[in-house]
């Protein structure tokens, strides 16, 4: 890739102040899902019989016994953990410290507003790149959009765009991004695809 | 968006086994009852439309995924299939056709008990039969789409390289083909060719937003109109019948629009359908090329034209909006004027043209229902038409999304054989290949 970089002297944020609910695992997840905290206390509890886990717990995951398709809801936040320890292509600081990405520039929506019923949801990520000429903004969108793809279910529709106004070539970046075809081409070539294994190397 | 009842779309079998990875077009055979599947797993899977099974592998040929394959039509005896790879090349297989006696051989050999060792083996064999004959290298990165003219004489190929490329079929059983244009026209990837169905007369949609006819004019091929009105790039496009005539709208009176329509059709020849990252369908008409010479009779300067072979073409119909996300492909039926539409909702769509009822003509007179009309005198256009919604079927391949549609003759044993029966064939991001019926 590039010899010279292109923002020598970015921004960056204190890893310590980004919103996660990776790093205090334990606490965060009693929290979110108080439910499930009480039933792994209570191992011989739930052993022994179904009810208490039919009674107590309102996740659906745990009412059916098939893996992949009780999923815990996928929230804003997740997606943010999932892309924000992404590695930027020129500096070995994370998207998240950089603020090209942040929570609150991630949205989830239906994708098929008119079928209610569907699964189909879309995750639309903005991103910020750090500079408005940054030519690896499509590299960073394009490893987003990967790392989405490899981490979420099929269900979604993945919809990685530059925040408006932030680069001088947005437009042409997002239609490169949202273009199926590009993408699956890319992700056959092998150039790319290790430039893009390298910014994804320090996701867990 | 009304869907009207009488007509559905029922699923009548799947294609197995499937490919594991994505499938990206499904092109029929276009006489023997077989369609090819190019997948993400680089090889071509071709299955049989008489009991839905796969017939043979073709592998061996591209290093990355196969994008799109066309069988050369006007052959008989042997298949020809073309395949466009991302790897950028183009790969020419050759098989005779015998997979019907091979099929006859093996009830036999299964009605006198031959074991199945035996049979094993034997289809083994017949993988081996598809020839790899060529690869045509020329473009500098993936092949996007590669169509046959109707002689078969001709290939186009197209890639993100921007270009166009027409070979010639030597057919001197040497396997060589000759480059006889590169064009260069689009301003991005070029996503899709399609052959007119009689004339050299060629379709190119691009990533550029536009849709290029191209002809050969003397001794040189060049584009001789660029169409815009998509917003977005043009995934797919598909000519219409020679002959297509609109449905008979339920009133009945449409004798002499019949004949008004035939009158138009003929020197305006097939018009093309085109879908879009925009999420619409249209549908383009060209203006009638004796209109378009004769200097404009009420004195207005007509456009002027750099060259005799230029066509105007335009806008005819934007068909109802059915879609919610980028339309992958569109397949224009030759037999019964159909059209379907697929893409990355998940949704198939079929819409039927109309000639609108007399009832509806009352009304002043707007001779198309997309372009207002011009200043100066109206470019007669066909008889008034409108498209419906025949059928909408969501969900089709669950959650994933659907990259290619195609109508094909209905061959399985449940066909009612005293008519011409139509499939749709649709293909997916997961690798499934499935077959509908439609009842009307």
């Amino acid at each position: 890739m590039a010899s010279e970089m292109q923002n020598s002297n970015p921004t960056i944020l204190n890893t310590a102040d980004l919103p996660t609910r990776l790093r205090p695992s334990v606490s965060s997840k009693s929290s979110t899902y108080g439910s499930e905290f009480f039933a792994s206390t209570l191992p011989s509890l739930t052993e022994g019989s179904l009810d208490p886990i039919s009674d107590y717990s309102q996740t659906p995951s745990e009412s059916e016994s098939d893996g992949e398709l009780m999923e815990e809801p996928i929230d804003e936040q997740e997606i943010y953990d999932l892309i924000s320890t992404i590695n930027d292509p020129e500096h070995p600081i994370s998207l998240g410290a950089l603020a090209v990405v942040s929570l609150p520039d991630i949205s989830i929506k239906p994708a098929l507003p008119d079928v209610p019923e569907s699964p189909l949801q879309t995750v639309t990520v903005l991103i910020t790149p750090t500079i408005t000429h940054c030519s690896l903004a499509t590299v960073i969108g394009l490893g987003v959009r990967v790392r989405l793809e490899q981490s979420l279910p099929p269900r979604f529709r993945v919809d990685v765009q530059i925040k408006e106004g932030t680069h001088s070539t947005a437009d042409e970046v997002n239609k490169q991004l949202a273009d199926k075809e590009r993408v699956a081409a890319a992700l056959e070539n092998g150039t790319l695809m290790g430039v893009i294994a390298k910014m994804l190397e320090t996701c867990q | 968006m009304a869907v009207e009842n009488a007509t559905t779309l029922t699923f009548l079998s799947d294609l197995t086994p499937p490919s594991l990875e994505r499938t990206w077009l499904t092109s029929p055979h276009p006489t023997l009852p077989f369609v090819a599947t190019c997948s993400s797993d680089k090889t071509v899977r071709v299955y049989s439309l008489t009991n839905f099974r796969l017939l043979s592998t073709i592998s061996g040929g591209h290093k990355r995924s196969v994008r799109t394959c066309a069988w050369k039509p006007n052959i008989s005896g042997e298949s020809v299939l073309a395949t466009g790879s991302f790897d950028a090349t183009v790969g020419i297989w050759r098989r005779w056709d015998n997979y019907e006696e091979t099929a006859r051989q093996r009830q036999q050999d299964a009605a006198l008990d031959i074991d199945d060792n035996q049979l094993v083996g034997e289809a083994e064999e017949d993988d081996d039969e598809w020839r790899f004959a060529v690869l045509l290298d020329g473009h500098d990165s993936e092949v996007k789409s590669v169509s046959w003219s109707a002689s078969g004489a001709l290939l186009a190929t197209c890639s993100r390289d921007k270009s166009i490329w027409i070979w010639e079929d030597l057919d001197d059983g040497d396997n060589n083909f000759e480059t006889v244009a590169v064009m260069q026209e689009h301003e991005g990837d070029v996503k899709c060719v399609a052959w007119h169905p009689a004339e050299e007369c060629l379709a190119s949609g691009s990533y550029d937003d536009t849709i290029r006819i191209w002809r050969e004019d003397i001794d040189d091929w060049g584009q001789v109109a660029c169409i815009r009105g998509h917003g977005g790039t043009v995934w797919g496009v598909d000519w219409e019948a020679i002959e297509n005539v609109p449905s008979t709208s339920p009133d009945g009176s449409s004798g002499r629009r019949e004949e008004a329509w035939k009158q138009w059709h003929l020197p305006a020849g097939p018009r093309l359908a085109s879908c879009s990252h925009d999420r619409t369908v249209r549908v383009w008409r060209r203006q009638p090329k004796a209109l378009v010479s004769a200097p404009g009779a009420s004195g207005i300067p007509s456009i002027i034209r750099p060259s005799g072979a230029d066509e105007t073409w335009e806008e005819d119909a934007v068909l109802p909006g059915a879609h919610v996300l980028s339309i992958y492909a569109v397949a224009w039926s030759r037999r019964t004027g159909l059209l379907a539409s697929v893409g990355a909702d998940g949704r198939i769509v079929v819409y039927e043209e109309r000639f609108l009822a007399a009832s509806q003509m009352a009304q002043p007179m707007e001779t198309d229902s997309a372009t207002p009309a011009r200043e100066g005198p109206v470019t007669p256009s066909h008889p008034p038409t409108e498209w419906k919604i025949l059928a909408i079927v969501d969900s089709a391949h669950g959650i994933y999304e659907i990259n290619h549609v195609a109508w094909t003759k209905r061959a399985d044993r449940d066909r009612d054989e005293s008519k011409e029966e139509e499939v749709l064939v649709t293909t997916a991001d997961d690798g499934s290949i499935k077959v509908w019926n439609i009842m009307r």
